[in-house]
């Protein structure tokens, strides 16, 4: 129990990560490397802004930096290589990934700095639950609040509406008058949001080092084929599911506990190699 | 009388395959003219070079009067095209109301209530995916879709394409009305026949060159030219 809600509360920033790699999969046909960084960014943001407006003003304000930065990378950098070979902008994050760590090496020192939360967040609720601090039911609600927002956007509003329809036809939208170059910026803002927000949330349980980023993308990547490439709940699925399953891993053999991950998604591409809710005929 | 669409000496590529040697065709205001050809002549790449989806690589494009060759597909639509493209390319993973929230809103007179006055089976079925209607369903929602543009030059590129012939009529008839409404309309059709009824001019499109221009009700007439320029033959 205690070691399955430890494998959870990673599972949503795994979730929360794949969430955003996937509509950025989806309707820019890029695969972001530089996602963790972005991540990463965020918690260093809201490390550096916590001590002028607190704790919660930095969990709003952070993410829209690392949105700011990123609706830059994606206008200078990313737009040009639209429509080419996907290899050209997987290369181009890859090394964006490392350009930024060593920046956030270079800006915050090598070392993990400690990203202090309020202590009323901080305290275990109960001394038999006493994995169970505030914070991690914040984490979890912020989770589902958002996670529903984003779902309740893509549902009922014109331009998630339109994110949904560019993801199976981008050509034909632009012909009805969609302008594709606001949304794909606007695409790409929101899945750096998903990801800043993660760093900062992953940073108040997790601590801030320059590489937490680089850490939690491989298990993100995991979590998009295990819940299906194309689907965005398989996305939040699969990360709760190896999350989970990594947490419960390492508290009975703790040295399997990263390579679970990926014994999972060998199994799910064996047996369903649509991922488990991905669309039918895209790998098989 | 304007032209709503001048297309001067286009020349098209996919890849290196040179598809379209200088294509030109003008469209005056509220006129209907039929683009006709056999398959693979270039009816669908002379289409897709207007919308600068495949952009030509010389010549130019003019929609009222404003050359936009080469221009974004939704500086394209939004100046005044209504696009039906070949095979309909429904969001078929998306309902039909979703759909129709695709296009950006223009005013005018169509909007999402009065496209579905034109096509009460369309609201009948605003609730069912794009991917589960009929294909004259699917062809009634291609050109709603356009409509809320509302554009002032009509784009159809093969609207008749396996349908039953009584879904044809139908088709028809809205396009016709769609004329009479003051819309410029192009329409692109393997089915000479079925276009020409429709049409004031007509051209000819043969392995990428115009081969024909003029009246439509001439070309209709002259079974010999109809036979050697469309390759199609009267029965249909």
């Amino acid at each position: 129990m205690y070691s399955a809600f430890n494998g959870l509360i990673v599972g949503i920033f795994y979730a929360l990560m794949a969430l955003g790699l996937s509509l950025i999969l989806g309707l820019n046909g890029v695969i972001n490397f530089a996602h963790g960084t972005f991540m990463a960014l965020g918690g260093y943001l809201a490390f550096t802004i916590e001590p002028y407006v607190g704790f919660w003003g930095s969990l709003i304000l952070a993410p829209f930096g690392a949105v700011v930065l990123g609706l830059l990378v994606e206008r200078i950098l990313i737009r040009p290589l639209y429509g080419r070979d996907p290899l050209f902008s997987l290369l181009l994050t890859f090394g964006l990934a490392m350009i930024m760590e060593d920046l956030i090496r270079t800006i915050w020192g090598s070392v993990g700095q400690p990203f202090a939360l309020p202590n009323y967040l901080n305290t275990p609720l109960s001394a038999s639950l006493f994995f169970l601090t505030g914070y991690r039911l914040v984490l979890i609600a912020i989770t589902i609040l958002v996670t529903g927002a984003l779902f309740a956007v893509l549902r009922y509003t014109r331009i998630g509406i339109r994110i949904r329809a560019g993801n199976a036809d981008l050509e034909t939208i632009s012909a009805m008058g969609v302008n594709i170059f606001f949304l794909r910026a606007a695409n790409f803002g929101i899945g750096i949001f998903l990801a800043g927000l993660a760093g900062i949330l992953a940073a108040g349980q997790l601590g801030l080092s320059p590489s937490i980023g680089s850490s939690l993308i491989m298990p993100s990547f995991v979590a998009i084929i295990v819940g299906g490439v194309g689907s965005l709940i398989g996305s939040v699925l699969g990360g709760l599911i190896i999350g989970i399953a990594s947490g419960i891993t390492a508290a009975f053999f703790p040295v399997a506990q990263e390579v679970v991950i990926y014994v999972i998604m060998a199994v799910v591409l064996v047996l369903r190699p649509r991922g488990l809710l991905g669309q039918e005929g895209l790998f098989e | 009388m304007s032209a709503v669409l001048e297309i001067d000496g286009v020349h098209t590529y996919y890849g290196k395959s040179h598809i379209l040697h200088g294509v030109s065709l003008k469209v005056e205001e509220g006129e209907l003219v039929a683009l006709l050809g056999r398959n693979g002549a270039g009816k669908t790449t002379t289409m897709r070079s207007v919308m600068s989806l495949t952009p030509p690589k010389a010549g130019s494009v003019k929609l009222f009067g404003r050359d936009l060759t080469r221009a974004s597909p939704h500086k394209i639509a939004v100046s005044g095209v209504g696009y039906v493209p070949e095979g309909r390319k429904i969001f078929g993973h998306m309902s039909v109301h979703e759909n129709l929230q695709v296009p950006p809103e223009i005013s005018g007179p169509w909007n999402i209530e009065t496209v579905y006055e034109l096509f009460p089976r369309l609201y009948e079925r605003r609730a069912s995916k794009g991917g589960r209607l009929s294909g004259g369903e699917q062809e009634m929602l291609a050109i709603a879709r356009a409509l809320l543009l509302n554009p002032k030059l009509l784009i159809l590129d093969e609207p008749s394409q396996g349908l039953a012939p009584v879904i044809v009529q139908e088709v028809m008839r809205t396009i016709a009305r769609m004329k009479k409404e003051g819309m410029s309309v192009l329409l692109v059709e393997q089915n000479a026949m079925l276009a020409l009824q429709l049409a004031d001019r007509a051209y000819v499109l043969a392995d990428g060159e115009m081969v024909y221009s003029g009246d439509a009700a001439t070309l209709k007439a002259d079974k010999a030219r109809m036979e050697s320029l469309a390759g199609v033959s009267h029965a249909a």
